[in-house]
């Protein structure tokens, strides 16, 4: 499967693949190497990790045994996921250090009740996008004294862009 | 006698709680998070509702909600200011999904317009937004871009289930 555009200054651009799944909540990792997804396996939502270029499921450790219930979220390496989990009949964030295999239970100021996160890529902040009184809102949290950065690279290794 | 079950009874406490500490301490990392407050305050008082954030280390885009119209807004973190993005909301199109890269230079939306779902490539630099098309037919919902602009991941409906089509981008 390739992707056209209407415009002739788009090339054509080699398919990576097509998952087949009844899956939801695509993220790439910010190095574009680690996809996450939200998978319903017999009537459960579970979040996996995929590595693209080996086309193999990366383990999570803690996540199998929550119930998923979406917008997963990965670093720059996929080092870090964020995901939003259902607990109690309630929704909380997460986030699993994949690296040394801890979970940090993100605690939100009362009355938020999370719908869609975004990490930072290196993971130094998350944005929350919560549900306040019948009206969404979005909120970006620091998470530094909470986990470590993951790796970015440097400037001169993006693209350039200006404002 | 009495010392030495209190330093029995005092061994078992510690053998069998040590490492009950030791798992939680190691599996659950507790505490709270620090809100951005000024950030968080602009966040809240320039639009009624914002939804669909992704985060990127310089650059926040969301889907924000003014009287009733909902447009993709690029805000630069360093200044706490909305970036101008020409071109890109229009007042017969709704924003559904929007993913940029990590320089804020590329956009991946997915927007409607006159009962279509459009899939788009926003060039910030150049200030052109361009069509996609998946070549089998499907209606994209979401998108995620990486941080390079390269990889573009699609949450596409087809025949009642959601899939995902992955695509590398070219310059």
């Amino acid at each position: 499967m390739s992707l056209a555009s209407c415009s002739t200054s788009v090339k054509t651009a080699p398919s990576l693949g097509v998952f087949k799944q009844n899956q939801r909540d695509a993220a790439l990792s910010g190095n574009g190497e680690n996809l996450a997804i939200i998978v319903d396996q017999q009537g459960r939502a579970t979040v996996q990790v995929q590595d693209l270029r080996q086309g193999k499921f990366l383990p999570t450790r803690h996540l199998n045994r929550y119930q998923a219930h979406g917008s997963p979220s990965l670093s720059w390496t996929g080092r870090y996921l964020a995901v939003i989990i259902q607990r109690n009949n309630r929704r909380e964030v997460i986030i699993e250090d994949r690296t040394k295999g801890r979970l940090h239970r993100i605690q939100l100021p009362i009355n938020r009740d999370p719908i869609r996160v975004s990490l930072s890529p290196d993971a130094r902040q998350i944005a929350i996008q919560s549900s306040i009184q019948g009206k969404w809102r979005v909120e970006v949290f620091d998470l530094r004294q909470k986990i470590d950065a993951d790796v970015v690279p440097g400037r001169e290794a993006l693209p350039s862009a200006s404002q | 006698m009495r010392r030495n079950l209190k330093i029995r009874l005092n061994k078992s406490i510690f053998f069998i709680y040590f490492p009950l500490l030791l798992i939680l301490g190691g599996c659950n990392q507790g505490g709270s998070i620090q809100p951005l407050n000024g950030l968080n305050g602009m966040l809240l008082t320039s639009s009624n509702s914002r939804k669909e954030p992704d985060l990127e280390r310089n650059w926040l885009v969301t889907l924000s909600n003014s009287n009733g119209k909902e447009k993709i807004e690029l805000i630069n973190l360093r200044t706490r200011k909305a970036i101008p993005i020409p071109g890109v909301n229009r007042p017969d199109a709704q924003p559904l999904s929007v993913s940029i890269s990590a320089n804020g230079e590329r956009m991946a939306i997915i927007r409607q317009r006159a009962n279509q779902i459009e899939l788009l490539l926003y060039r910030r630099r150049l200030g052109t937004l361009q069509q996609l098309e998946l070549k089998r037919k499907g209606i994209p919902r979401k998108v995620s871009l990486d941080g390079k602009g390269r990889v573009l991941a699609v949450q596409v409906s087809r025949d009642g289930l959601w899939e995902t089509d992955l695509f590398r981008l070219s310059n």
